[in-house]
């Protein structure tokens, strides 16, 4: 984890609010799941993003993938980068996915695809089956790179039947709390394994401040995981959910 | 020669840090978690996270809102308690050289006093006590926000503590001075100030039909305390002769150049560690550029000629 000057290589609109940011940096490596935060013009708190992509162009220097979605004034800076800009981002944050060498499902709900097209990425290079299935709100909301996709409607509904069909043996999900809470129960249900990447609103995003914190069980122990350096990933099994939601 | 070196002190004790830029409680971790982005060595110090008796896990729900211009936290002191601090952390503090402050919260005079005598038993050099803490038994009032129990609470912890305490104050009151009275005659050696301010985090959106409230009460940090620090920092050093490490919302050369001019002796940086992980030393640097293009012969020379603007 370093803080590296960031220069926007291509900056592409992907949906009316959606847009894929490549950045070029010395960043040496990253690995789905993982993430960045950006600082934004005239704000506190850098913002988060997950790597949509990442690859080693030479010696020093790679390009890594953000998508960006404007939800306020950070995301709406981002977005209206131009070519060769600045950022600073802190890279590379958290742990990632861990891979597993069985029948693969990716859950993206939303913009909660980004870390899956890298993750999809990368279990194709190692040749491990999978099969992507994504959820968006409305047509406008379309994100490509999926193998199915849900449009309105929850993208969950869908998964208890492709399990059955594809034989999966680990769910990875990304996406809003609520869906990922339902993906990490079901799969529970089916005695099956699940990964879900988590957000919660950060400040340090180096673990320090203990801002993003969710409680987790793990041998019969309660305790709090903050999502920026215990996760983003989790198991669906050792997350403790919040009630009320 | 160390040009930045700072000198702490009143007529019983001093501290002598390599540079006046400390890492604020809470924002620093407990050891060596800034490592990746800075060189720990060129540190004043950090002020550790707050250490309670006993580890706490926190506070449920949202911890966190960002404002305009600062930062709402309500994180509520999770720590991994006194104990685990000292066969934990304590180790590596001192393997790493790692200058620190021992920052301590309690919710009975007794955690204080417990937490002041392991303190001492472990030849810690300086502590910095958070009393914006409810005090559980009187009600759950804040030790820090009346003078006759910020004096008492004060000078039970001096009496089990030898080595350098440090009081950090709580702007949330309308008489600041009186409680930096307070804690100089309990026995404090130096004052920390300002802790944050109390805010209320907002959110309302009308989703269909209905309206959706979210609201975050915590502490308030950022830029825009800043005017409150420069105005606590300058009534606390007006009232007492003991010592202040002004805090709240410092991010450039400018911020400390304004505290120093208040009386500061040095300085914690807090929530602009989040903005940029390499602050405090580009703060040093640019501190000692200062002194040495302006020919100050170091940080104490600047100290006393800025304090006689």
């Amino acid at each position: 984890m370093k803080e590296y000057t960031g220069k926007i290589y291509n900056i592409e609109k992907l949906t009316h609010d959606t847009t894929k940011v490549v950045i070029e940096s010395a960043l040496d490596s990253a690995h789905s799941g993982q993430f960045i935060s950006v600082l934004c013009e005239n704000r506190t708190l850098r913002r988060p993003f997950s790597i949509s992509d990442f690859e080693k162009i030479e010696n020093n220097k790679s390009l890594l993938t953000i998508l960006v979605k404007i939800k306020g004034k950070g995301t709406e800076f981002l977005s209206n980068l131009k070519i060769n800009d600045e950022i600073s981002i802190l890279a590379p944050l958290g742990n990632g996915f861990s891979i597993k060498e069985e029948a693969s499902l990716l859950v993206g709900a939303g913009i909660g695809i980004a870390p899956m097209l890298f993750l999809k990425k990368e279990l194709n290079k190692q040749n491990i089956n999978n099969y992507l299935i994504a959820g968006f709100r409305d047509d406008k909301e379309i994100i490509k790179g999926y193998d199915e996709v849900t449009i309105g409607g929850s993208v969950v509904d869908r998964l208890e039947d492709l399990i059955k069909e594809k034989n999966i043996k680990i769910v990875y999900a990304c996406g809003p709390e609520i869906v990922l809470k339902l993906i990490g129960k079901l799969c529970k249900k089916l005695n099956i394994k699940s990964q879900l990447a988590m957000e919660k609103v950060m400040a340090c995003g180096i673990g320090v401040c203990r801002g993003c914190v969710i409680k987790i069980k793990k041998n019969e122990t309660i305790s709090t995981a903050s999502i920026c350096k215990d996760g983003p990933v989790f198991s669906g099994n050792e997350i403790i959910w919040e009630e009320n939601e | 020669m160390n040009k930045l070196k700072t000198v702490i002190k009143n007529n019983k004790r001093e501290l002598i840090l390599k540079s006046p830029l400390i890492g604020a409680s809470g924002t620093y971790g407990y050891t060596d978690e800034f490592e990746d982005f800075i060189d720990l060595n060129c540190l004043g110090a950090i002020s550790t996270k707050g250490i309670t008796l006993e580890a706490r896990s926190g506070n449920e729900g949202d911890r966190i809102f960002e404002t305009e211009c600062g930062l709402i936290n309500r994180i509520g002191l999770e720590n991994v308690g006194i104990k685990k601090f000292i066969s934990d952390k304590l180790p590596i503090l001192k393997q790493k050289n790692i200058d620190f402050l021992l920052n301590i919260a309690g919710s009975s005079i007794e955690d204080y006093e417990r937490l002041a005598d392991i303190a001492q038993q472990n030849s810690i050099k300086a502590i910095e006590v958070n009393v914006s803490c409810p005090n559980v038994k009187s009600g759950c009032i804040e030790f820090g926000l009346n003078p006759d129990s910020l004096f008492n609470l004060t000078s039970k912890i001096r009496k089990n503590y030898k080595g350098f305490l440090i009081v950090k104050l709580s702007p949330n009151t309308s008489d600041i001075t009186s409680l930096a009275n307070a804690v100089e005659s309990a026995g404090a050696d130096c004052i920390s100030a300002i802790n944050t301010l109390r805010g209320l985090g907002v959110d309302i959106k009308r989703i269909g039909n209905k309206f959706i409230k979210k609201t975050v009460q915590g502490g308030l940090s950022g830029k825009c305390v800043k005017p409150v620090a420069l105005y606590m920092v300058n009534a606390i050093k007006k009232s007492v002769n003991i010592p202040v490490i002004a805090m709240g919302g410092i991010s450039s050369l400018g911020d400390l150049l304004e505290f120093l001019a208040v009386g500061a002796d040095a300085f914690q940086i807090g929530t602009a560690n989040f903005i940029n992980p390499k602050i405090c030393t580009t703060l040093a640097m640019e501190l000692k550029k200062y002194i040495e293009e302006n020919n100050f012969q170091d940080f104490e020379d600047l100290k006393t000629k800025i304090k006689g603007a």
